[in-house]
């Protein structure tokens, strides 16, 4: 088998895997705030199928640059974004018309 | 066969031309993280806010549906590299037959969520609107906020994959007219690393709405 298969072959055997990970994680009795850490395989997966499937490690540069910016574009949007969600401590209130 | 290779006036080289064609695609892919980067977003912002009803949610999408289409697009990608692989080596013939592959488990992929899940999911009116929507109760409102993620976030996924099997006809025509060669198939890279994105969105999409909170 030649090795550029192989390598092919690796990468989806990996994807399966991994998607076999999440699938299962997914059932794990997680508390609620906690169970997005379902995504971790996922996250992998699309590494898997950026460096397997999409070869950026071997294109020019620029590529790389470009996929870097991307994920840390991607980061600050979601840094910033989910920090007022995910920090703020709400107060109970009592209904002032309850009587 | 020649063994140069033509090139736009621009560019001091055909490998330039090629390099160039390349970057450019991967920063149009760039600016789709970050408009899927909203859509992630907006699934944060609501799920937090909503945690009950997303979960309530997720556990009425079809999960044997979305674990089938996450195998077929993995493996549509898998099958497309190898077209890659094989035109590197001037095998036009497997490089057609591995886009033909594609085209179909893409096909595939359509074909269960908008002719399966979808109307499966009006059915069993988990459509966000819906006067008598099958989720009631304190969740409700979440579960409602959660199916209009999932109906928006699927929809723009689907229309992705429009355009991929689109720029796949466009490869197979031009592959059956032998217009690649080992020296030039910039546009099947190209076009592979759209359908790789595509699989990625997928991927990010996959646990959103079929995974987090089945559990309990």
């Amino acid at each position: 088998m030649k090795p550029g298969m192989m390598r092919l072959l690796v990468t989806w055997g990996l994807l399966i895997l991994l998607g076999g990970t999440e699938l299962a994680a997914s059932y794990l009795p997680l508390a609620r705030c906690w169970r997005p850490l379902v995504m971790i395989p996922g996250v992998l997966m699309v590494l898997v199928v950026s460096i397997g499937f999409m070869e950026v490690k071997k294109g020019p540069v620029i590529v790389r640059a470009f996929a870097v910016a991307a994920m840390f574009w991607l980061f600050v949007l979601l840094a910033l974004g989910s920090a007022d969600p995910l920090t703020r401590t709400n107060y109970y209130v009592p209904d002032i018309h309850v009587k | 066969m020649s063994s140069t290779v033509a090139h736009d006036f621009q560019y001091e080289s055909a490998s330039y031309q090629a390099q160039t064609a390349v970057a450019g695609m991967w920063l149009f892919l760039a600016t789709e993280v970050l408009f899927f980067g909203g859509m992630i977003l907006t699934w944060i912002y609501s799920r937090h806010w909503n945690q009950l009803g997303f979960d309530a949610g997720v556990r009425q999408t079809d999960l044997s549906i979305g674990t089938l289409n996450t195998f077929v697009l993995v493996t549509s990608s898998f099958v497309y590299a190898l077209g890659l692989l094989f035109i590197r080596e001037g095998n036009i013939r497997q490089l057609i037959r591995c886009c033909v592959v594609t085209l179909v488990l893409g096909l595939i992929f359509l074909a269960l969520k908008f002719g399966v899940e979808w109307p499966e999911d009006f059915a069993h009116h988990l459509f966000p609107s819906a006067p008598n929507f099958k989720i009631s109760g304190p969740s409700e409102g979440g579960a409602r906020l959660f199916f209009i993620f999932y109906f928006i976030g699927t929809a723009l996924h689907g229309v992705h994959m429009v355009v991929g099997i689109g720029l796949l006809l466009w490869v197979i025509r031009r592959a059956r007219r032998g217009e690649f060669s080992p020296s030039y198939h910039t546009p099947v890279t190209v076009v592979g690393l759209y359908w790789s994105f595509v699989d990625i969105v997928w991927l990010t999409l996959y646990p959103l709405i079929y995974l987090i909170g089945r559990g309990r």
